[in-house]
């Protein structure tokens, strides 16, 4: 158990290094930089090389990448060239608020994914349709969904805000103002859990023991229940894991919708700006999130399936 | 006149007492600043919120765009216009109680005029030799040379006056001497301001308290003012929801002129737009009154140079170039562009910008039915800016220019439209140097004419302002001469 949760970190800062290398180096590839974005129009050529200056800019790539390297290994994310402030406070603002977006929409896809998919299963008549449907739900791109829940609860039947975000202090106004970006998020990552999960419970209820408990005269809903969800849900978890860092991404998306203060539309104002510290702070840290996802996965896979062994 | 005067305050007096005081406005604007101190830095959106509202400088713009009192009662320039002296308004206290006096102005420009300090456009003060102070209350300025822009620099945003010796903390907690104070940032989510108690102004602002909010999304700043999150969209709403939301009886819609001439910028040092003659071809095949009711659904003015309505010294041309495809195509002939060789050349759009899109797009169109081939690219703004703005590696492009009085830059001939006119060059430092403001019109609409007839660009049309707000907004400016969104006269009624 040791060694294998010590390999999977070293991956894990592997990865880390290689998803933020890359970001360096597109960076370096995209055309617009930092400066002539914070001078904006008419800005004389001695003010634009003060701030290069300043800035480091004036430096060669390698140099700059060397920087970047030495202080993000001593914890310095470096300070954002557009706000003028570390890196770190602007992230340490933000995450929260994305951290628990994403856990609720995929608390959410999950508490709506597997009843119906035990609902699909159990009822074969409502099958097609909630498969119809969530064969929809997937198709449909997640500003056009998140627009209409927009117009549909908070416009015309004014049950939550539209947008924003009031901070933590009050959870209940807190929750309030999540509903609905969460829901989207949940919304449509739910269609791909049903379908995940409908597919593994097929598969186990063809399984000689659930003939065997079948044979015994065990109701059919506690079939599902009892001997099927526990094996079925193994794979979901996989997914769920990998959902994590998919939800991250939409969460850009819906950040952007429903004007929550979040890393999406951080990192938003961050690639239009160049602000390449903070596009790099922002990476890092998504990078980890996803990584932590599935490292998380893995652990609840021992957890959850004896026959799972951690070498 | 003792009677007027009475007759005059009474009335005042009604007035005030007319508007109810009180409540919290909510504003949403496009874009969160990256401080809050236009001295700071040229983001817009920072004396969208604050100039005038909380910061202040001697002189402001009024909702005519006119320079107007505001730290400065009164001042009085010498015959020479070399010398100005301004007579500082008495009794005014910054929101940390700081009263306003000379020493804070004398530190204000000794501060901008150095190109050291980081002061936004050092520039516009580089003609001041020195600022001192007579008596607490009077300062005087004097000029190198005379400079018809002086007083209308002195209203920018980039001339307000903070308390002396307060630089650094102006970025994040400005504090200035407007109607509102400054009370919180609150990181991508808005601005927070409050009454200032003691504004010097008596009865005003009405309002209690303003919140900015930054909604980047049209859409959801839209479905932000239906669900009643604000009251008021204070910039850029799009024709099409202009039209929804007018007939909505909850709503209005304020529709007004802008100091923004969206451009068609042609590189005059690059084929084929080195060549007058097709760039005169381009002006007479571009239809300005259809792109107005056709794209724009009505909203917008054509212009024919790079000055806009509202400002002074306003000369129209927009019919000077009429729209005629017959002698649009005679002229591209003469240039050597035919059915068999036609004009091609790339048109760059800056993707942020959905005016200019829809309408870079449309006047493609027009010119595909002259036989001219615009092939269109989109790039990034952060793209745009450092190929087309600052590397002029471009053919074609189109953009606002929002700056007000900005034609100035037509007499830097590295400027990206890479326009090199000795005359005009010539016209301009004219202009600046005529102490008389009469003749300085004069002048200012001969440059105006002259870059019409050299057909430097295609001046579109003036983009027009467009708020939304619930029909209980009273007060709002109906104009946009400056960047700002001007509270200080607004209020609820109920």
């Amino acid at each position: 158990m040791r060694s294998f949760l010590l390999r999977r970190v070293l991956l894990a800062l592997a990865t880390l290094w290689l998803a933020s290398s890359l970001v360096f180096v597109f960076l370096l590839l995209l055309p617009g930089d930092p400066v002539q974005a914070i001078l904006g129009l008419e800005a004389s050529p001695a003010a634009r090389q003060a701030l290069e200056r300043a800035l480091g800019l004036d430096k060669p790539p390698w140099e700059r990448y060397a920087d970047w390297l030495t202080r993000t290994l001593r914890l310095d994310l470096g300070e954002s060239i557009r706000y003028g402030k570390p890196v770190g406070e602007l992230l340490g603002e933000r995450i929260s608020l994305t951290l628990a977006l994403v856990l609720l929409g995929l608390g959410g896809a999950l508490f709506l994914a597997l009843p119906l998919a035990l609902l699909a299963l159990r009822f074969p008549m409502w099958d097609l349709a909630l498969s119809g449907l969530m064969a929809l739900l997937q198709s449909v791109p997640t500003f056009f969904l998140g627009v209409v829940l927009l117009y549909a609860l908070a416009v015309h039947l004014p049950l939550f805000p539209a947008s924003g975000f009031p901070g933590f202090s009050s959870p209940w106004e807190a929750l309030r103002h999540l509903f609905l970006p969460a829901l989207t998020l949940a919304l449509s990552r739910a269609a791909i859990l049903f379908r995940m999960a409908r597919g593994s419970l097929l598969e186990v209820m063809g399984q000689d023991y659930i003939r065997t408990a079948r044979a015994k005269g065990v109701p059919e809903t506690w079939v599902l229940l009892k001997h099927a969800l526990k094996p079925a849900s193994l794979p979901l978890i996989t997914v769920l894991g990998l959902e994590g860092g998919f939800l991250l991404t939409g969460a850009v998306v819906v950040e952007a919708v429903f004007a929550l203060p979040g890393m999406g539309s951080l990192a938003l104002t961050a690639l239009e700006a160049r602000d390449y510290p903070l596009l790099q702070g922002l990476v890092l840290v998504m990078a980890a999130l996803i990584v932590l996802f599935n490292l998380l996965v893995d652990l609840l896979y021992g957890l959850l399936d004896p026959r799972v062994a951690y070498a | 006149m003792g009677k007027r005067l009475g007759l005059f305050l009474l009335v005042s007096l009604g007035l005030a007492l007319a508007q109810p005081r009180g409540g919290e406005l909510r504003v949403a604007i496009l874009a969160e600043p990256p401080v809050l101190d236009p001295t700071a830095s040229t983001s817009q959106e920072i004396p969208r919120m604050l100039y005038d509202n909380v910061l202040q400088g001697l002189v402001k713009f009024n909702e005519k765009g006119e320079s107007v009192p505001a730290l400065a009662e009164r001042w009085q320039g010498s015959p020479s216009s070399l010398t100005w002296t301004f007579y500082l308004r008495r009794g005014v206290r910054f929101h940390n109680g700081a009263p306003f006096t000379a020493e804070d102005v004398i530190f204000k420009f000794n501060r901008a005029r150095d190109p050291k300090s980081g002061h936004t456009h050092p520039e516009y003060y580089q003609d001041i030799q020195s600022v001192e102070a007579k008596d607490p209350y009077t300062v005087v300025f004097r000029l190198r040379q005379p400079n018809q822009d002086f007083l209308f620099n002195l209203a920018r945003p980039d001339s307000v006056i903070g308390p002396k010796g307060r630089v650094e903390e102006q970025k994040t907690q400005p504090i200035g001497t407007g109607p509102f104070r400054f009370v919180a940032w609150e990181r991508g989510v808005g601005v927070r301001l409050e009454r200032f108690e003691g504004y010097y102004e008596p009865g005003l602002p009405y309002l209690d308290r303003v919140f900015f909010r930054f909604l980047p999304d049209p859409n959801a700043q839209l479905a932000a003012l239906r669900a009643g999150d604000i009251q008021v969209i204070g910039l850029g709403v799009s024709p099409e929801n202009a039209l929804v939301l007018r007939r909505d009886p909850n709503f209005k819609v304020v529709t007004g002129f802008t100091t923004t001439e969206i451009t068609v910028g042609m590189n005059n040092s690059r084929p084929p737009f080195n060549d007058l003659r097709v760039r005169r071809a381009i002006q007479h095949a571009v239809d300005k009154k259809a792109l107005v009711e056709g794209v724009m659904l009505g909203f917008g003015t054509p212009i024919g140079s790079h000055r806009s309505p509202g400002e002074r010294c306003y000369e129209d041309l927009s019919g000077y170039y009429p729209y005629d495809p017959a002698r649009a195509r005679a002229l591209l002939q003469e240039a050597g562009y035919g059915p068999n060789n036609p004009l091609r050349f790339t048109f760059t759009l800056a993707a942020p910008y959905p005016y200019e899109r829809r309408l870079g797009e449309a006047i493609a169109a027009q010119l595909a039915q002259m036989g001219v081939q615009a092939r269109l690219e989109v790039v990034e703004w952060a793209t745009w800016l450092s190929r087309v703005f600052r590397g002029a590696d471009y053919q074609m492009t189109i953009i606002g220019h929002s700056e007000p009085h900005d034609i100035g830059i037509y007499a830097n001939p590295n400027y990206y439209f890479r326009y090199d006119s000795p005359r005009f060059r010539e016209l301009y430092t004219r202009y600046l140097r005529t102490p008389d403001p009469q003749q300085a019109c004069e002048i200012m609409k001969e440059m105006q004419r002259l870059l019409a007839q050299d057909a430097v660009n295609l001046w579109v049309m003036n983009a027009p302002y467009i708020a939304a707000m619930r029909k209980e907004v009273m007060g709002w400016w109906q104009n946009q001469p400056t960047p700002s969104l001007n509270v200080t006269r607004v209020y609820l009624s109920r």
